[in-house]
């Protein structure tokens, strides 16, 4: 039985609540490009990219802001993701260099295209995890994370191969200690548990201990003969165990015959994968796990059985399809379930949703391309302000990603707690009201001594009628907020804000047409009007509404 | 202060040094919340799994350690004796619990896991919060099922003027599966006192609809008020005027960084909150690499985490003390599950089960509980040490002496009944102490014969009188037979065991009758 697709109306409230599962927030524009099209159409095109992205550069300096004095190696200006650290353990460029990947990764997002790329990579970030703290190598960071951008939507068995002995994991995981002689359990346990099957899924101690041996042999390079060179993955073989491998019922009894020499390591993972994904479970392990991070958190037995079994059949059905998990991904997304009121507008955002959502929403304005400094400085500040909300990228807490994406019974309310929900409220609030000032001895003459900041007007003029305090703040209920909000909250808004307490319309409207006709009026009521649109904006993102999509 | 509690907590005081028995007398009621009422356990949670072998030594082994662990063995001149108690040490690095346990506030107890164990990490963490049986997924946390039963109309209507602190605050980090019940977090957390937690003038106010948006909006709002009601209060507590102790170390990241949740712990403690728990963490114990330095085993990462939370629990007992708190508070470790036997070659050990759990404080019965592991003759890299004390146990023996739950409701919380172990004093509740357990420690209670055996054995035990149970696991930890479990009285009994069905191997038969428990290897052959 396939999933049953959605055949309703499709308007705004409908495309809206697509484009903020698929992209981080909807913006104005982000809506107007797509009003019009049939769902099919929007679908197609959020699933249609490539990864054409362009290196992160060297844009930093050292702690006095001098060039020359840290990572000298790589030109200003250049990319440093070909130049291999030398010496290899020298921790400063090393902190230099992940920074600039951290700035990089969060500029991706906030200027993201219209398309489902960044999502995903956030996706396979969560579901195939390393951490920072650990990893602590800003070339293997980066590369793992650019094969999980170019295969997020790609063939799953593909995407699995490739992370399995990418340098990244294989040091995260220590697959590159697990040898024949002293086998290393923990990448093999983790690929069933967290990667492929799932916990309790039926597989045994044995299965973990046999698929150790699958896997043994592999390790990477940082260094050839003394000289750092850039992280590669090498197979050798006298450390892969080359007797067969035994598996369990749950596997069919599938023996994996032990393989000798230079191919030993690529047959026998192969063979190890495709007898995972004949296992059904691993469809419905993964299928469930894109359902817990587009869709909703808890699966209802309903949906377990209208959507996940469907959705595992169709994964199972293009297993060697290339672009496998588009298509199951655009199954889900033009389901019926998918525009059900059982789970629109019922998930908490995670935190970068929630900051980087804003900084779109509200059009956090960056630097000009060229301005290589200045761009790296503001997206800087961008990534910090996710960490505080509560998500560090590249540091899931763990191995399993982030409790919100796993842990029954709460899943996304797991991003609550009254820790968190004050930083939460306070990064909405520095998205409205804060700026990022560069220094006055940046490197590049252009990128000194700039601020950055919302500009509010702007982003209200994008809307219906803001001369109209009733169109004004209807408008932005409508942009913030899922969750209803009564016209007596929305007078409340009104004559709190906009009519400073006065009862009449036409306050406002004067107010601010005085403003946009000059925005250096010498009326003071007029040059009340970026601050009064902060105050308003900023108490309506103080609202628990906030926190939901 | 409610009525229950006090029924439930009065029994034997203790004031100026006199026992007052009963309950009307006025005296009581007064100091009524002095009693159980004012009790704090702070939980010291171990992510990774620690290594248990390297932590509670047991030289008496120490020859078969050397062979199978010999990539992370410490050696036998640096191991931290304990005084009073031979065949067993500490890692060169806990200095600061040695102390303790010279000073008499340290419990051992040994071997502490469940049956079946769980090698994962996320599902074993969650079986120790949720208190769960190896099968079995529950859905709230042994800690937020306790605050439920304690105080059941929670959240609703809190803070109040009888309770106006959160019940449990986990410090550092968000709030677990075990502070949650059915979904209601029973506790509060904060990662930093000096947090400004103010939400005011809140204006959205609209009714949350009857759908699954409304639900979430609804689930949102109580944090909300939380985050609010409670901010006052911690903020109180957080800045009035407690000096800490000097002991603090400041030499590694992790030990500075379980030096501010704890003492965050006892400001507010100190500042008056009456919080009954706290939940603190470190995490790094996953040590499958590099757990010891290859030149030098004693130092290490694992070392360093040791000495970490060692030095922290010394310092955080002196500030206690200092403080004039000590009585009133105690403080328990655990980890997810304990290390494999058998070292591996890169320096590191794999996932285990058996555990030792450290409890401390003025009032824990100072003394190790159980025995020495047995490493079985013929340990394999897949052999796991046995099992002595169900982890549930602990907790059955914090809320029976601590808490002083009557045992009724220490089966709802624990939802199976499960023997308590006597490693708390607790007046008003006629215990043992660890002292009978010990003095049976040379008496055979347990053995088998034939041993080795091809089919069958026979088991003869001795029971005290009272609860007895006979269980055989598996080299793996899985329970095999549950030979027998019932109230019997005082005697020496045989039982005929028939493991014709099972694989050859190391079996453990185990034995325990209240405190008293006793672990045999058995060898099947062919």
């Amino acid at each position: 039985m396939p999933i049953t697709p959605y055949t309703g109306p499709f308007g705004r409230p409908e495309l809206q609540h697509l484009l903020r599962r698929s992209l981080f927030g909807c913006t104005t524009a982000d809506r107007a490009h797509f009003e019009g099209m049939s769902l099919d159409q929007v679908v197609n095109e959020l699933l249609t990219f490539t990864n054409d992205t362009t290196p992160p550069v060297r844009a930093y300096t050292d702690e006095n802001g001098d060039p020359n004095g840290i990572d000298a190696a790589v030109p200003f200006g250049s990319t440093w993701v070909d130049t291999p650290i030398t010496p290899l353990n020298d921790t400063d460029v090393i902190e230099v260099r992940i920074r600039s990947f951290a700035a990089w990764w969060m500029g991706l997002m906030r200027g993201q295209q219209r398309n489902l790329r960044e999502k995903l990579t956030l996706f396979w970030h969560n579901h195939l995890p390393t951490q920072v703290s650990i990893v602590y190598q800003s070339e293997m960071q980066y590369r793992q994370n650019q094969l999980l951008r170019s295969g997020c939507k790609g063939n799953f068995k593909q995407l699995i191969h490739d992370v399995s002995v990418e340098p990244a994991m294989l040091f995260y995981l220590n697959g590159y200690l697990n040898v024949a002689a002293a086998p290393d359990e923990n990448y093999a346990r983790e690929l069933f548990e967290l990667f492929t099957l799932g916990q309790g899924s039926g597989y045994t101690e044995a299965d973990v201990q046999a698929a150790a041996r699958v896997l043994t042999g592999w390790t990477f390079m940082v260094e050839n003969g003394g000289t750092p060179v850039l992280p590669q993955t090498l197979f050798f073989p006298p450390n892969h165990t080359a007797s067969d491998k035994q598996f369990s019922a749950f596997f069919n009894n599938t023996v994996i015959q032990g393989q000798t020499g230079p191919d030993a390591g690529e047959t026998e993972l192969n063979a190890l994968l495709d007898m995972i994904l004949a296992v059904p479970e691993c469809s419905r392990f993964i299928c469930r796990e894109l359902y817990r991070f587009f869709v909703h958190g808890e699966i209802s037995a309903e949906a377990e059985a209208e959507v996940i079994g469907p959705l595992a059949q169709l994964f199972r059905e293009n297993v060697d399809a290339p672009d496998q998990i588009a298509i199951v991904l655009r199954a889900l997304l033009t389901s019926d379930h998918f525009f059900s009121n059982a789970i629109r507008g019922c998930m908490v955002k995670n935190p970068v949703d929630l900051v980087v959502g804003d900084l779109r929403l509200f059009d956090f304005p960056i630097p000009d391309p060229g301005l290589v400094e200045a761009r790296y400085l503001v997206d800087l500040e961008h990534y910090w302000l996710t960490a505080y909300a509560g998500m560090n990228l590249m540091a899931p807490p763990n191995v399993a990603g982030w409790p919100a994406y796993y842990l029954y019974p709460s899943y996304d309310e797991l991003w609550l707690d009254t820790a968190t929900y004050p930083q939460r409220n306070n990064s909405l609030l520095a998205v409205v009201y804060g700026s990022v000032e560069t220094p006055s001895n940046t490197v590049q003459p252009g990128s000194a001594d700039l601020a950055f900041r919302v500009d509010i007007i702007a982003f209200v003029q994008q809307l219906s009628d803001p001369a109209d305090p009733n169109a004004l703040i209807t408008d932005l209920v409508d942009l913030l907020y899922v969750n209803p909000i009564s016209d007596a909250v929305k007078l409340q808004l009104k004559h709190f804000y906009l009519l400073f307490g006065q009862v009449s319309d036409i306050y406002w409207t004067e107010a601010y047409e005085a403003y946009i006709a000059d925005p250096n009026t010498t009326n003071m009521t007029a040059q009340l009007v970026p601050d009064i649109l902060r105050w308003l904006i900023g108490d309506m993102q103080k609202a628990a509404e906030r926190h939901l999509y | 202060m409610n009525r229950r509690n006090f029924i439930r907590s009065a029994g034997t005081v203790t004031i100026g040094g006199m026992a007052v028995r009963g309950m009307g007398s006025p005296l009581l009621s007064a100091l009524n919340n002095t009693i159980a009422e004012d009790r704090v356990l702070v939980i010291i949670q171990l992510f990774g799994g620690n290594d248990g072998l390297n932590t509670v030594i047991p030289t008496s082994a120490y020859s078969q350690l050397s062979s199978l662990r010999s990539q992370v063995l410490i050696p036998q001149n640096q191991v931290l004796p304990l005084s009073g108690l031979s065949g067993t040490g500490l890692h060169p690095s806990m200095t600061g619990m040695q102390t303790l346990w010279n000073e008499g506030k340290l419990a051992i107890v040994q071997g502490v896991s469940y049956p079946d164990p769980n090698f994962s990490h996320f599902r074993a963490t969650d079986i120790y919060e949720t208190g769960a049986n190896s099968d079995q997924i529950l859905y709230s946390g042994w800690v937020g099922r306790y605050l439920s039963n304690e105080y059941p109309n929670y959240p609703v209507g809190y803070p109040n003027t009888d309770v106006p602190d959160p019940l449990a605050i986990r410090v550092g980090g968000g709030v677990g599966g075990g502070l949650m019940n059915m979904g209601v977090n029973m506790g509060v957390s904060i990662n930093n006192t000096n947090d400004p937690l103010n939400l005011t003038g809140n204006i959205y106010v609209d009714p949350a609809t009857p759908d699954c948006k409304g639900d979430k909006l609804s689930a949102i709002r109580t944090i909300q008020r939380q985050t609010d009601l409670y901010g006052n209060v911690i903020e109180a507590a957080a800045s009035s005027t407690c000096s800490h102790s000097p002991l603090y170390p400041t030499n590694s990241t992790e030990a500075i960084r379980l030096a501010q949740s704890l003492k965050i712990v006892s400001q507010l403690i100190c500042g008056g909150l009456k919080t009954r728990i706290y939940w603190v963490s470190m995490s790094g114990f996953d040590t499958h690499a590099s757990q010891v330095n290859p030149g030098d085993h004693t130092i290490g990462t694992h070392a360093n985490l040791l000495k970490a939370l060692s030095d922290n629990i010394r310092a955080f007992q002196h500030d206690l003390q200092l403080m004039g708190l000590e009585d009133r508070v105690m403080g328990m470790t655990f980890s997810e599950f304990g290390r494999r036997i058998t070292s591996n070659a890169s320096y590191g050990t794999d996932h285990g089960s058996a555990q030792p759990m450290f409890l401390f404080g003025s009032q824990v019965l100072p003394g190790m509980l159980g025995t020495n592991p047995v490493i079985p003759t013929n340990t394999t890299s897949a052999t796991n040490l046995a099992m002595q004390y169900d982890f549930r146990s602990v907790y059955a023996s914090v809320l029976r002496d601590w808490f002083c739950l009557p045992q009724s409701a220490i089966d709802s919380v624990l939802l199976e009944t499960y023997q308590p172990l006597n490693v708390i004093n607790s007046a008003g509740c006629l215990s043992t102490d660890i002292r009978e357990a010990n003095q049976q420690a040379g008496v055979e209670l347990l053995s088998a014969y034939p041993n080795p055996f091809v089919e069958r054995t026979t088991l003869e035990y001795t029971t005290l009188g009272g609860p007895t149970m006979l269980q055989v696991f598996n080299e793996q930890g899985q329970l095999v037979r549950m030979v027998m479990n019932k109230v019997m009285a005082a005697g020496t009994y045989k039982v005929d065991v028939d493991l014709g069905d099972m694989h050859t191997g190391v079996y453990y038969a185990r034995l325990q009758n209240g405190t008293n428990q006793q672990v045999r290897n058995l060898l099947k052959v062919r």
